[in-house]
C-alpha cells in the first residue's frame, strides 16, 4: 500500500482496529466537550463582555478541531508503529533466512570447547548480529523433528534468545525434514536462504529444494570417539536369576584405540575388560550367566589412558531387567506329581498346596491352579489356571467330550505359548470348550477349542480342556514351560520384555491400562505428562538413560510405576568426524559470510517518538487552554 | 426564573457568628463615631440630633415676638434694652435620627462563598452600632426583589446584640429588584431618615431605580456598593456554560485570558457607572471591597467620605 510494506501487523489487520479506535476517540472527545456549568453573579455583565461575540467562533471551533486532529494523528502514528511500515523496495532487498541449528547427538562432542553446540550457538549469534537492516531470520532446532524457536524476525535480540533455546538431543538430525520445513517457511518470500549450522555429520537427503540458497557454518575439529553401539540384556527363561548381555562397541577412529570396557550391575562393577580396537573396528561381546543383577545394567567404554573421547555421550549404554519378585502360587489339587515338579523348577515361585475342601485359604495369592476342580473363586486368590475343570464351576462351558486329539492350532505369540512346540502332543480324552464373547482361544484341535483365556469379574483365567495326565504333554519339556509361561503371563512377566528402548523412535511403554495420562521422569529429571493409549504411554524418545513412568487409573484405585531404559538409537551419530565440505545434491555449501554489527533503523521507534512528542504538545496546549 | 434557575439552588451565605462581625477593639473605636446626616429629619424622641422642631435644646434657632404665656426665661433682655422690643429666643429641639439599613440578601450577595454578604453584614453591624450609640433609631430591612425581613426599630447601644442576632440569622436567596423592594419600603416607612443601601447592585432592572425611589421619597440615601473582584471568574478557562445564579439564565462561553481581562474592565466600568450616577445626584457612594478590612472601611473611608464623623 502506497509503496510501503508493513513488516509488523498487516494494514488489513490494523485498518479496522484503527477505524474502531478513531471512532471511540472521537466519541470520547465529544463527551469531553460537554461544557462545565459555572454560576456567575450577574450574567448581564457577561453579556456586555461578549457583545456580539459568539462562543462558537470560527477560531474557537478550529482550535477544538485541532485538538481532535492531534489525537487522531497520535492514534494513527501508534498504529503505524504497530505496522512498522517500510518501503517495498527496501523489504524486497532483504534476505529471508532459516537458520537450521544442528541439535543431533554429534553436536554434543567436546572437541570444541565447551561443545560443538555451544560453538555453533556462538557462531549463529555472530551471524544474526551481522544481519542487514532488511534481513529477517528464523531459528530452527534441527533434530529428528525440526522445531522452530521463533518467527521470522529482524530483531537480533529475539534471534539470540531463540538460539539460546537450542538443546542438543540424543537423536540424529533429519536434514530432509528440516529442509522441507525451511522450504515451506520461505515459500513466496523474496531472497530465501537456508543457513546450516552443523558439524556435517548428517544423513543428506536425495532431493533438495532447488529454489533455496544454502550456506553453512561448520563446527567441529577432531573425531576421536569410541562408542557402545549396541547393548541389550535378558533373563534366562528357566533361570531368571541369571542374565545374558549382548554388547557391541565401535572405534570410529582411523587409528587403533586401546579401551577399557566396564559392565555395571545395579551400580556395582561386574566386569572390566581391556581391549585394543583396530581402526574403525566393531566388536561384539556376549556376557553369559551373569548372576547377582537384579535390575539395572550399564556398560561404559573409555580410553585406556583414562582420558575421555570427543563424544562422552555415547560411551555409556543402559539396560533394565524386569523386576523379579516371588510369586505366590496356590495349587488346588488332590495330588499331581507332574504339576508339582514343574512348579519346583522356578525358585522364585512360593507354592502352597491345598485340597479342594480347604479352598479358599485365608492368605492371598497371585495365581491359583485348579487341577481337576473348579470351586467358586475367591477374589484374593488371583488369576486362575483350570486344568480339566468339571462342568460345574468352569468359567467356560464344556461343550462336548473329545477323544484322541491334539493341538492343531495355537497362538504362538502369546506369552504363555511362546517357543512351545505343541504340534505333536497327543491327548486321549478331554472336553471341547465353548468360549464366551471376549474370551481368546489360545489352542484348538480340529474338533474345537481346548485352551481358552479370558477374564471374569476382572480376574483373568485360562482353561485347559483336558487333564495333562491323560496325554503325553506331561512327558514333554513343553509342559513345565507351559505352566511357568502361564504363571509369567499372569504376572506380566513378558518374555518379550525390552531391556532398553532406542532414542529417535516413538516409544509405547506398557503402563496402567485404564489411565489416560502418565507422568514420565526423564534422565534429566524433567517431569513430563504423556498420553496413554490402550495401556501404553506414548513418547518420542530423545534422551538415553533411565526413565521412570507412573500412572494411575481415573478413579485413582490402581497405580503403577516402573522404570525403563533407553539407549542411543543410531550408531551413525557416533561417527563424529567433521565434514569440512558438505554437498546438498549437486551443490556444495558455501560458508556463510558474517556482516558487521550495525545500528538498526526502526521506523516504529520514530513513530513512537512522534506520538510522545505530540502527547506532550497536546498536554501543554490543553493545560494552557489553547485547544479547549 | 427559568427552569435551570429553579433546579440550581441559590448560593447561601454561611452563618456569621456574633464575634465575627467585629471585635472589642473595633467596637471601642466605633464609640467615637456618629453617622452624619446632611439633612434634618424630624425625630420621635429627644436625642442628640438637631430637629425641625424648636424647643428646649441648646442650639439657638431664632427670635420671635413675645406673646402672653411665653416663658419669661426665654425673653432676650439684652435685645429689649437695645430695641425696646420683647423678643423670645427660640432653641432647636434635639431629636433622634431615623437610620434605615437596607441590606441586599439576594442570591448574588451569597455568590462566591458569601464573602460579599459577610462584608455587608459586618458593615451593617458597625454602622448600626454607631447609630445606636448616638441614640438614633435603627431599622434594618433585608430585601431582594421584595422586602424580606425587618428588624424592628430600636435605639440605644445596648440593643446591638439584637442587631447581631438579626444579622446572624439572615440567609441569601432570590433575585434582585431594588426598585420594587424599595418602593414597598418607602410605602411602609413614612418617617424619613437616612437610608443606607448595602448591596452589590447587581440588579437586572437597573440599580438606578432603587436609588431614585429613595431620593424621590425624601430619604437621604447612602450607597454602600459591596463588590468582590472574584466575580470576574479569574482563573477559569475553557468551554463553559455560564448561568446567572439568580435567574438561571445560561450562556455558552469560551473563556480565554482576553475575555477575563475584558470582564474585569467591565466590572470596574459598572462600579464607575454607579459612582457617576450617585455623584451626579449627590448621593454618597462608597465602594466596599470584600477583601478590605472592616476597620479600614469604617474608620477611614467612611470618615473621609463624610459618612461618619
Amino acid at each position: 500500500m502506497f509503496g510501503l510494506h508493513f513488516a509488523g501487523a498487516s494494514w488489513a489487520t490494523l485498518l479496522p482496529w484503527f477505524a474502531a479506535a478513531a471512532v471511540a476517540t472521537t466519541l470520547l472527545y465529544f463527551l469531553k466537550l460537554r461544557r462545565r456549568a459555572v454560576p456567575v453573579p450577574f450574567a448581564k455583565l457577561w453579556e456586555r463582555v461578549l457583545g456580539d461575540r459568539e462562543s462558537n467562533q470560527l477560531f474557537s471551533q478550529l482550535k477544538r478541531w485541532l485538538s481532535l486532529l492531534l489525537q487522531l494523528i497520535m492514534l494513527g502514528l501508534l498504529f503505524l508503529a504497530l505496522g512498522d511500515p517500510r518501503p517495498v523496495a527496501q523489504t524486497a532487498r532483504g534476505r529471508h533466512i532459516v537458520v537450521l541449528m544442528d541439535a543431533s547427538l554429534s553436536m554434543q562432542a567436546v572437541d570444541e570447547k565447551p561443545s560443538r553446540l555451544e560453538r555453533a550457538k556462538a557462531e549463529a549469534k555472530r551471524f544474526v548480529r551481522g544481519l542487514g537492516n532488511d534481513d529477517r531470520a528464523m531459528i530452527v532446532q534441527m533434530d529428528m523433528h525440526p522445531l522452530p524457536l521463533g518467527p521470522l524476525t529482524q530483531e537480533p535480540s529475539e534471534l539470540s534468545a531463540a538460539i539460546d533455546q537450542v538443546r542438543a538431543q540424543d537423536t540424529p538430525a533429519d536434514l530432509g525434514r528440516a529442509l522441507a520445513f525451511a522450504e515451506d517457511s520461505l515459500r513466496g518470500l523474496p531472497n530465501p536462504e537456508v543457513l546450516l549450522v552443523s558439524d556435517g555429520a548428517l544423513d543428506v537427503p536425495e532431493s533438495v529444494p532447488a529454489k533455496l540458497k544454502f550456506t553453512r557454518i561448520a563446527v567441529g575439529k577432531s573425531a576421536s570417539n569410541v562408542a557402545v553401539i549396541e547393548f541389550s540384556a535378558r533373563r534366562y527363561p528357566l533361570d531368571k536369576s541369571r542374565v545374558e548381555v549382548l554388547l557391541e562397541i565401535e572405534n570410529t577412529n582411523d587409528r587403533p584405540a586401546p579401551i577399557e570396557l566396564t559392565l555395571y550391575g545395579d551400580g556395582a562393577v561386574i566386569d572390566v575388560t581391556h581391549l585394543n580396537l583396530a581402526a574403525n573396528e566393531k566388536l561384539s561381546r556376549v556376557y553369559s550367566g551373569i548372576a547377582g543383577v537384579n535390575r539395572k545394567l550399564e556398560a561404559q567404554v573409555r580410553l585406556a589412558n583414562g582420558k575421555s573421547d570427543d563424544l562422552p555421550r555415547d560411551d555409556r549404554a543402559y539396560a533394565l531387567m524386569p523386576e523379579r519378585r516371588r510369586a505366590r502360587v496356590l495349587l488346588v489339587s488332590s495330588g499331581n506329581t507332574y504339576l508339582e515338579a514343574a512348579l519346583l523348577l522356578d525358585e522364585y515361585l512360593d507354592t502352597t498346596y491345598v485340597d479342594a475342601k480347604a479352598y479358599p485359604p485365608k492368605e492371598a495369592f497371585d495365581v491359583t491352579i485348579f487341577d481337576g476342580v473348579a470351586p467358586t473363586r475367591a477374589p484374593h486368590t488371583g488369576a486362575a489356571l483350570y486344568l480339566n475343570p468339571p462342568k460345574d464351576g468352569s468359567p467356560v462351558k464344556l461343550e462336548a467330550p473329545l477323544t484322541d486329539f491334539g493341538f492343531d492350532r495355537w497362538e504362538r505369540k502369546h506369552p504363555a505359548l511362546k517357543f512351545l512346540a505343541l504340534g505333536d502332543v497327543q491327548v486321549a480324552r478331554g472336553q471341547r470348550l465353548r468360549p464366551e464373547a471376549g474370551d481368546q482361544i489360545l489352542g484348538a484341535s480340529d474338533l474345537g477349542p481346548i485352551l481358552v483365556a479370558g477374564s471374569r469379574s476382572g480376574a483373568p483365567f485360562m482353561v485347559l480342556g483336558f487333564d495333562p495326565r491323560d496325554s503325553d504333554f506331561v512327558l514333554r519339556p513343553a509342559f513345565p514351560l507351559f505352566v511357568l509361561g502361564v504363571i509369567d503371563s499372569f504376572l506380566a512377566d513378558d518374555i518379550s520384555y525390552l531391556s532398553s528402548y532406542q532414542t529417535g523412535e516413538n516409544w509405547r511403554v506398557p503402563t496402567q491400562s485404564s489411565a489416560t495420562t502418565a507422568e514420565l521422569f526423564t534422565p534429566k529429571n524433567e517431569r513430563l505428562v504423556v498420553p496413554v493409549q490402550a495401556g501404553r504411554a506414548a513418547y518420542f524418545g530423545n534422551w538415553a538413560g533411565f526413565y521412570r513412568l507412573s500412572a494411575q487409573s481415573p478413579d485413582q484405585s490402581e497405580k503403577s510405576a516402573h522404570e525403563f531404559a533407553a539407549n542411543l538409537g543410531n550408531s551413525l551419530e557416533s561417527h563424529i568426524r567433521p565434514q569440512p565440505e558438505l554437498k546438498l545434491g549437486a551443490r556444495t555449501l558455501q560458508s556463510a559470510s558474517f556482516g558487521a554489527p550495525s545500528i538498526r533503523r526502526r521506523s516504529w521507534a520514530y513513530f513512537l517518538i512522534a506520538v510522545v512528542a505530540l502527547s506532550i504538545f497536546e498536554w501543554f496546549t490543553y493545560h494552557r487552554r489553547v485547544t479547549v | 426564573m427559568s427552569f435551570l434557575g429553579r433546579i440550581r439552588s441559590a448560593p447561601k451565605a454561611p452563618e456569621v457568628k456574633r464575634a465575627e462581625l467585629f471585635d472589642d477593639e473595633f467596637q471601642r473605636k466605633l464609640e467615637m463615631l456618629s453617622l452624619l446626616s446632611r439633612r434634618i429629619f424630624s425625630g420621635q424622641s429627644r436625642a442628640e440630633r438637631r430637629s425641625k422642631k424648636q424647643g428646649s435644646g441648646v442650639e439657638f434657632a431664632d427670635y420671635r415676638d413675645y406673646v402672653p404665656g411665653d416663658d419669661f426665661r426665654y425673653v432676650d433682655w439684652q435685645v429689649y434694652q437695645r430695641f425696646a422690643r420683647l423678643l423670645v429666643r427660640l432653641y432647636e429641639e434635639e431629636e433622634d435620627l431615623g437610620i434605615y439599613f437596607l441590606l441586599d440578601t439576594s442570591s448574588s450577595m451569597g455568590f462566591g462563598g458569601g464573602h460579599k454578604f459577610d462584608q455587608a453584614r459586618r458593615l451593617c453591624a458597625a454602622l448600626a452600632y454607631v447609630g445606636l450609640k448616638n441614640l438614633d433609631r435603627i431599622t434594618i430591612v433585608t430585601l431582594s426583589d421584595r422586602l424580606e425581613e425587618r428588624m424592628p426599630t430600636t435605639r440605644g447601644k445596648g440593643r446591638i446584640f439584637k442587631v447581631f442576632q438579626f444579622l446572624s440569622g439572615l440567609e441569601t436567596g432570590g433575585q434582585t429588584n431594588l426598585g420594587d423592594a424599595l418602593r414597598t419600603f418607602t410605602l411602609q416607612h413614612k418617617r424619613r431618615g437616612l437610608a443606607v443601601l448595602i448591596s452589590d447592585l447587581y440588579d437586572l432592572e437597573g440599580f438606578e431605580h432603587g436609588i431614585n425611589v429613595l431620593r424621590y421619597n425624601k430619604f437621604e440615601p447612602y450607597v454602600l456598593n459591596v463588590f468582590d473582584r472574584k466575580d470576574a471568574l479569574a482563573g477559569l478557562k475553557g468551554d463553559l456554560s455560564l448561568y446567572d445564579c439568580e435567574t438561571g439564565e445560561a450562556r455558552d462561553v469560551t473563556v480565554t485570558d482576553a475575555l477575563l481581562s475584558r470582564m474585569e474592565r467591565v466590572l470596574q466600568e459598572y462600579r464607575k457607572e454607579i459612582e457617576t450616577f450617585c455623584t451626579a445626584r449627590k448621593v454618597p457612594y462608597f465602594a466596599a471591597d470584600v477583601d478590605a478590612k472592616i476597620e479600614d472601611l469604617v474608620l477611614d473611608m467612611f470618615r473621609r467620605g463624610g459618612f461618619l464623623h
